[in-house]
């Protein structure tokens, strides 16, 4: 499966689309860091880029997943020994890329963007909340990919409403047992993160999940 | 391999693309598979490379390496030829070298530096074909391979299906255009109304020299020419017949490989 991983790297690298989601990602880390975010404030500094950066995340999966054409995705599928295999390394691959738009994102206001280097708890504060923002994108990407939505229209509208309705539901009451990036922003810059990571982080894993399986099984008729 | 009852739809609410399919397919078999377009000849060698589950039914003992060529090979695919075919190697655990190799065979070494998206409709054809070879396969499933194909690869294909078929792989072809008609030993499925048809003349020599191949063996092993000939139906009887081979020593395995992978029964005399 490893190789079935880099052969869908490959073709990603290679047809320059990794370029739009890593367009959409510098232009936010512009927007973030553009006036240095003062001692004390960078955890909710990087509470809010995990929460947009979804948008770019769910982009750079939905760019990958659609990379390969529909007949190499049949013939990917008997090379890796099954479609499951290859639905599973092109979740993989998406998660892949996604951890290194993560890794930018927390690694660049660390260089230019913080005024003070914040405490080491903090940055791994961080990076936990990008790697719960990366993985309900990869999940949204996914769900809007081409064997899931053909029209490149519709698949751009339900990436971009659903990342909206995700905002909005975890705004409602229910909002923490949505994906809850609203509740994880407010704590974040209320310092009580901590009091509701675990939750927080249950509830994002579980949609996460929950959208995976839902595009696997959608995979199976829709090879 | 058998397929037991497979029906199989796209959407809950979608019409039936195949009902209620049952096939039985030996090792070392040849299949080709007619029909109109749009019949479901594509979906239902999908669900024989087990790209696609059945929507009721199952499909059981399907070999481990399966070969699969679409019907248009994916040309729009950042890579040349060689890159392509030596990502995919990798993905069957098998060394690029194959690639190369099958290459040499097929004409097509020329085209290995080429980017896939410069490559002919025929020339795109193969490398579809290569890449289905690249593992020996234990299930061949070629998605109308012969379109576009030049004469010499088209004289060939049908040496490396029958290859196949003699190492003890299945070999099952889309053919519209009926190249395979008179392939040794080939069936002929024929998909049509969600349903696929076996010719009555087929599925006789299947009875005979397939489905019930224990038991002629057994009767065979008799030297009992005269029951086997009784044990088999008024209709199948008429067919019949014992052919003696003669060949050479160093021949007759091959020769008797051939025939099997045919579908034939054979023995050899004490």
């Amino acid at each position: 499966m490893i190789a079935l991983i880099r052969f869908k790297l490959a073709a990603y690298a290679r047809s320059h689309r990794l370029l739009q989601p890593l367009t959409g990602l510098f232009i936010m880390m512009v927007i973030f860091y553009s006036t240095l975010v003062p001692p004390g404030k960078e955890l909710p500094s990087y509470a809010d880029s995990a929460g947009l950066l979804i948008i770019v995340f769910a982009w750079a999966a939905r760019g990958l997943l659609d990379t390969e054409p529909p007949a190499q995705r049949l013939i990917s599928a008997t090379s890796a020994g099954g479609p499951r295999r290859e639905v599973a390394a092109g979740l993989l691959a998406a998660l892949a890329v996604n951890l290194g738009l993560a890794a930018i994102a927390v690694a660049l206001p660390l260089l230019h963007g913080f005024a003070v280097t914040p405490p080491a708890g903090d940055v791994a504060r961080g990076a936990g909340l990008h790697l719960l923002g990366l993985s309900a994108g990869t999940a949204l990407g996914a769900l809007t990919s081409r064997p899931i939505l053909p029209s490149p229209a519709t698949s751009m509208l339900t990436l971009f409403g659903g990342y909206l309705a995700l905002l909005l539901a975890s705004l409602t009451p229910a909002g923490a047992f949505a994906v809850p990036v609203m509740p994880w922003m407010r704590a974040a810059n209320a310092g009580t993160l901590d009091e509701i990571l675990l939750q927080v982080t249950a509830a994002t894993l579980f949609w996460s999940a929950a959208g995976a399986a839902v595009y696997a099984r959608l995979r199976r008729t829709r090879p | 391999m058998r397929l037991s009852s497979v029906s199989f739809r796209y959407s809950r609410r979608g019409p039936w693309v195949l009902r209620e399919v049952g096939l039985a397919l030996e090792a070392g078999s040849v299949v080709e598979v007619t029909g109109r377009n749009g019949a479901g000849k594509s979906t239902l060698l999908r669900l024989l490379a087990g790209i696609v589950r059945p929507s009721r039914g199952s499909v059981t003992g399907r070999p481990r390496v399966v070969g699969y060529a679409p019907e248009v090979f994916p040309v729009e695919q950042p890579f040349t030829v060689a890159a392509y075919l030596a990502h995919l190697a990798r993905a069957r655990r098998v060394s690029p070298a194959a690639g190369t190799a099958l290459a040499e065979r097929l004409g097509a070494s020329h085209l290995l530096d080429q980017p896939l998206g410069d490559l002919s409709k025929g020339s795109a054809q193969k490398v579809g074909l290569i890449q289905s070879l690249l593992a020996p396969p234990g299930l061949l499933i070629l998605d109308e391979p012969f379109a576009g194909l030049d004469e010499q690869t088209r004289a060939e294909l049908p040496e490396i299906i029958g290859e196949v078929a003699s190492g003890g792989g299945t070999v099952v072809v889309s053919d519209h255009q009926n190249q395979l008609r008179s392939f040794p030993g080939a069936e002929h499925w024929l998909v049509a109304d969600a349903s696929v048809t076996v010719p009555d003349a087929e599925r006789v020599r299947r009875t005979a020299a397939g489905n019930d191949r224990e038991r002629a063996s057994r009767e065979l092993a008799e030297d009992d020419r005269e029951r086997a000939s009784r044990e088999v139906g008024d209709g199948e009887r008429a067919r019949h017949a014992v052919i003696e081979v003669l060949v050479g020593m160093e021949e007759a395995d091959e020769v008797e490989q051939k025939l099997r992978a045919d579908g034939y029964l054979t023995r050899r005399p004490a």
